[in-house]
C-alpha cells in the first residue's frame, strides 16, 4: 500500500530526481512516492466536423481536483456550490452518468476540474449516448425529399439517445474500470476528503490530475487549415480525417483497373456497415449496432459459395461492407461519389437492388423487419421492384422460427447505406433489422452494446478454444437470418428457384465469427485466416494475454482490426485456396491462368497441424478488394460541406491520469513566502557584510607588506 | 564602449549614425541613442556638439515614443481579435496555439 501521507507536491525535485531514474528499473524515486500513475484509462476526445467541435479537452499542463465521489444528484450540489476546496475532480458510479448530471457540470465549469466514470461489467438498464436521429443530416430525407420525414418527424430512432456524445467539455472526461486502481482512489477519498460532521475536510486532500489536451480547435476548415499552413516555425499536424477502408466482394469478379458504367451488367448489392462507436475513444464493441449486421453477410455469402459456382446467377452479388457509417456515412458516401465519378468498378445505373443488413439480434420468436423508402416507392418502377425483393425475401423463411414483415408503409428507412445510395439515384432497396419503428437496441452506440447486449454466453467450464465452437443460441438465430438472406439474394439476382431450398447458412462458421468479433479476436481460427504480417492486430497491445474483441472505432490511422479480419475473412469464406507459393502468390500475373487485375491473392497462416510446430500457410485467392473510405470531403477539399461527412480527430501528445496528495494553498503560500524571505534576507546579510567587510576581516589580518 | 573616452567629434558622429539608423525600421536603435547619450545631451556642461546631439536625442525619443504607440496598439489588438479573425489570423501568425482558438 503506497504511503502517501507524509509528502506533499514537490514537484522540481521529483522531475530532477526521475531524470536520473529513469535508466534505473527498480529505483526509489520521489516521483513515485507521491504520484500513482492510473493505467487503465480510456479518455474521451475531441472530434470536429465542418460547424462544430464535441468530445472533452483539458489543459495543457492537465487539470487536478481534488476527488469526490458523488453518491447521488443531490449530491452536485457539494462540487458545484457547497464545497471549500474548488475545483472538484468529479468520480461518477455508471448509473449517475446521465446527461442532467452532465450538463450540470458543464455549465458550472470552473468548479469542476474533470469527471472520472467507473464502468462497471454490469450495463445499466439502458444507456446510449447517440443522439436521437442519428445521421439526420446526411440521410436521404431532408427538405426536398420527403419534408415531413425528415429530422425523425415520424419515427424517433434512437429514443433513448441522450446525446452526451455530441456535447462539449471543457474539461476531461476519462472512464476506470471497475477494479482495483478504482478500489484505491475511493480508498483514498474516505480517509482524506470526506467531510466529517459537516465540517471541512482538512488539508491534505487526494487528488487526481487528468491529461488529455486537445490540439485541435473550432472546426475542421480551421483545423484542416492549420494543418497546411507551413509557413509558421514550427508546422503541426493538428487533426486527421476520420476513416480507413471497405470491404467489397462479389461472386463474379471485376478487373480492377477497369472504372465506371458496365453494359449489360446489372448487380445486386448487399451491404452491412462495420464500425462504431462509443462516449470515450476507441472503445466501442457495437456488438447489435454492427457486429450482428456483418457477421450474418458474412454467413450469406458463405452460404451462396457452392451454388453460386454450380449455378450461377444471371446478375452479379456485391457484398460491400462499409467503415466510417456511423460518422455521417463515411464509407457508403464515398463509395457512391466513387460510382457517380467513374472511379469504381461499377456505376449507379449497374445497380439492380440494395438489400442491406441493419441490426438484428434476433431472439426466437421474434420477427424481422424490412424498411424501405416510401419517396421513392411512389414510382411505379422502383415499386416493383420492391415488391419483388420483399417477396424474396418473405418466401426465403421457409421452415425458419420468425418471418419477415415490412413495417407501416409511410416510415422512413432507418439510417442506413442505402439513404446514401437514394441521395443519389431513387434505387429499389430493403433494409433488414429488427426493429419495427425505434431501435430495439438500449445500448446504441456506447460501450455497454458488447457480448451480453446479444445475450452471448458461454457455459462456464469451457476453454477458450471450446468456446470458439460452441455452437450459442445467439449463433443459431443470425444462422437463420444469413440463410433468409442468401435465399433471397440468390433469387433476387435470378438464380435457379430449384436449388435455393439447399443454401443454408453454416453455424459453425456464425458461432466462430460471433466469438471472435465480439469476446476474443486471438484465437486460432482468427490466426488461420489473416496474413503472417497482421497477426499482431489480433491481440490488442502486443503480449497482453487478456482475451478482447477488436474495436469497432474507425479511427484515424487507416488500419482498423475490423476491417483486416472482414476482408480477410470474406476471402476466405468465398474465395479458393490455391497451391501457389508465396513468391508466385505476390506476383501471380507470371503465372497463366491467375490474375491480380481479377483477383487478389493473399497469403494467409493457415492452421497447425497436430504433430507439428510450423503453420500451413497457403495462398488464397479471391475477389475481395479495399477501397478508400475517407469521405469525398477531403478529396474536394470542401471541409465546410453539408453534403459529405467532414469528421476529423484532433491530434494529441499524450494521454495520462494520476492521483496524489495535494496541499492547501495557504501552506503553499506560506512555504514560497518563508522561501523569498530567506533569499531577501539572504541578500541583505551579504550586502552588510561586503559593506563592512575591511572592519569585519581586516582586524586579524596582517599587512601584506610584511615579509619574512 | 566608455563615452568619456571619446573626442566630442566621434560622439556626435555615432548619436547621427544611431538616429538615421533608427529609420531603417529600428526603433531600438533610437532607443539606445535615448539610453546612452542622455547624460551627455542634458546633464553634462555644454560644448559645442551638444546642441546637436540634444536634438538628435530628443527626436529619437520621439519617434521611440511614436513605434512603442503603434507597436501596442497593434499587439493589444491582434492579441484580442486572432481568434475571431479566422484565416486571416492564422496566415498572420508564426506560432499558432494548439488547443485554444
Amino acid at each position: 500500500r503506497m504511503n502517501l501521507d507524509e509528502i506533499s507536491c514537490d514537484k522540481l525535485a521529483t522531475s530532477i530526481v526521475f531524470f536520473f531514474c529513469l535508466s534505473d528499473v527498480s529505483c526509489n524515486s520521489v516521483e513515485q512516492k507521491i504520484y500513482v500513475e492510473l493505467n487503465n484509462t480510456v479518455p474521451c476526445v475531441r472530434l470536429l466536423n465542418a460547424t462544430h467541435q464535441i468530445g472533452c479537452q483539458s489543459s495543457i499542463s492537465g487539470d487536478t481536483g481534488v476527488i469526490h465521489v458523488l453518491e447521488s444528484e443531490a449530491d452536485l450540489e457539494w462540487p458545484l456550490s457547497k464545497g471549500p476546496n474548488p475545483p472538484y475532480m468529479v468520480l461518477l458510479e455508471s448509473s449517475l452518468f446521465t446527461r442532467s448530471i452532465m450538463m450540470k457540470m458543464k455549465n458550472e465549469s470552473n468548479r469542476v476540474a474533470g469527471v472520472a466514470v467507473v464502468v462497471p461489467n454490469t450495463s445499466p438498464p439502458e444507456f446510449s449516448p447517440h443522439t436521437t436521429c442519428p445521421n439526420e443530416n446526411t440521410g436521404v430525407y431532408s427538405d426536398n425529399y420527403g419534408p415531413n420525414l425528415a429530422h425523425c418527424n415520424t419515427t424517433v430512432w434512437n429514443p433513448r439517445g441522450n446525446g452526451l456524445s455530441y456535447e462539449e467539455f471543457d474539461f476531461p472526461v476519462f472512464s476506470l474500470k471497475e477494479d482495483n486502481e478504482t478500489e484505491f482512489i475511493k480508498q483514498c477519498y474516505l480517509d482524506h476528503n470526506r467531510a466529517v460532521n459537516g465540517s471541512a475536510p482538512q488539508y491534505p486532500l487526494c487528488a487526481m490530475q487528468l491529461f488529455s489536451h486537445m490540439h485541435a480547435v473550432t472546426n475542421t476548415p480551421t483545423c484542416m487549415r492549420r494543418n497546411d499552413i507551413n509557413f509558421s516555425i514550427n508546422p503541426e499536424m493538428v487533426c486527421d480525417p476520420l476513416g480507413d477502408y471497405n470491404v467489397w466482394g462479389s461472386i463474379r469478379p471485376y478487373n480492377d483497373t477497369v472504372f465506371g458504367h458496365k453494359e449489360n451488367e446489372s448487380v445486386v448489392i448487399a451491404a452491412a456497415r462495420l464500425d462504431s462507436r462509443a462516449f470515450f475513444w476507441e472503445v466501442s464493441t457495437g456488438a447489435e449496432g454492427s457486429v450482428s449486421g456483418f457477421v450474418t453477410l458474412l454467413a450469406a455469402a458463405q452460404a451462396l459459395r457452392e451454388v453460386t459456382h454450380e449455378a450461377p446467377p444471371t446478375r452479379n452479388i456485391l457484398f460491400a461492407f462499409f467503415q466510417g457509417e456511423t460518422f455521417d456515412y463515411i464509407g457508403s458516401s464515398r463509395m457512391v461519389y466513387d460510382m457517380e465519378n467513374g472511379k469504381f468498378v461499377i456505376d449507379l445505373d449497374n445497380i439492380h437492388s440494395v438489400l442491406e443488413i441493419g441490426q438484428v439480434a434476433v431472439h426466437s420468436g421474434t420477427n424481422l423487419f424490412l424498411h424501405s423508402d416510401p419517396v421513392s416507392r411512389r414510382n411505379n418502377t422502383v415499386n416493383d421492384e420492391v415488391k419483388n425483393l420483399v417477396n424474396n425475401l418473405q418466401s426465403s423463411t421457409a421452415g425458419l422460427s420468425f418471418l419477415l414483415v415490412e413495417p407501416n408503409v409511410s416510415q422512413p428507412l432507418p439510417p442506413s447505406s442505402l439513404q446514401r445510395f437514394l441521395r443519389a439515384q431513387p434505387i429499389p432497396g430493403i433494409v433488414l433489422a429488427d426493429h419495427e419503428s425505434a431501435f430495439n437496441n438500449r445500448y446504441y452506440e456506447s460501450f455497454y452494446d458488447n457480448a451480453a447486449n446479444l445475450n452471448l454466453t458461454y457455459p462456464s467450464d469451457l476453454s477458450p478454444e471450446e468456446q470458439l465452437e460452441f455452437v450459442t443460441d445467439t449463433a443459431k438465430s443470425l444462422t437463420d437470418v444469413a440463410t433468409v438472406v442468401a435465399r433471397a439474394l440468390y433469387k433476387q439476382a435470378g438464380g435457379n428457384e430449384s436449388l435455393v431450398n439447399n443454401i443454408k447458412a453454416d453455424p459453425k462458421i456464425v458461432t466462430q465469427m460471433l466469438y471472435g468479433f465480439l469476446v476474443s479476436s486471438n484465437n486460432s481460427w482468427f490466426q488461420a485466416v489473416m496474413a503472417p504480417e497482421l497477426k499482431n492486430i489480433l491481440s490488442r497491445y502486443g503480449a497482453c494475454v487478456h482475451p478482447s474483441p477488436p474495436e469497432y472505432y474507425v479511427g484515424v490511422a487507416m488500419s482498423s482490426t475490423p476491417t483486416r479480419l472482414v476482408q480477410y475473412l470474406l476471402a476466405n469464406l468465398t474465395g479458393a485456396a490455391t497451391n501457389l507459393t508465396q513468391s508466385q502468390c505476390q506476383k501471380p500475373d507470371e503465372l497463366p491462368n491467375e490474375s491480380r487485375q481479377m483477383y487478389s491473392y493473399l497469403w494467409v497462416q493457415g492452421i497447425v497441424p497436430p504433430n507439428s510446430t510450423e503453420r500451413d500457410s497457403f495462398c488464397v485467392r479471391a475477389s475481395v478488394r479495399l477501397t478508400k473510405a475517407v469521405s469525398p470531403a477531403f478529396e474536394l477539399g470542401e471541409y465546410a460541406s453539408k453534403d459529405y461527412s467532414t469528421w476529423t480527430e484532433s491530434r494529441w501528445k499524450f494521454i495520462k491520469a494520476r492521483i496524489f496528495l495535494v496541499a492547501s494553498r495557504d501552506l503553499e503560500m506560506l512555504t514560497l513566502g518563508v522561501g523569498v524571505a530567506v533569499l531577501f534576507t539572504s541578500l541583505l546579510v551579504t550586502y552588510f557584510i561586503s559593506t563592512k567587510a575591511d572592519v569585519l576581516f581586516s582586524s586579524t589580518r596582517e599587512p601584506a607588506s610584511a615579509a619574512y | 564602449m566608455n563615452l568619456e573616452r571619446l573626442p566630442n567629434e566621434e560622439k556626435l558622429t555615432l548619436c547621427r549614425k544611431y538616429y538615421f539608423g533608427g529609420f531603417a525600421f529600428l526603433p531600438f536603435l533610437w532607443l539606445v541613442n535615448v539610453v546612452w547619450f542622455f547624460k551627455e545631451a542634458f546633464v553634462k556642461p555644454t560644448y559645442t556638439e551638444q546642441l546637436q546631439i540634444k536634438t538628435y536625442v530628443k527626436r529619437s525619443g520621439l519617434g521611440l515614443l511614436l513605434w512603442v504607440a503603434v507597436l501596442t496598439t497593434w499587439i493589444t489588438i491582434f492579441q484580442h481579435f486572432r481568434a475571431e479573425w479566422g484565416e486571416v489570423g492564422d496566415y498572420l501568425s508564426f506560432t499558432i496555439p494548439l488547443g485554444i482558438p
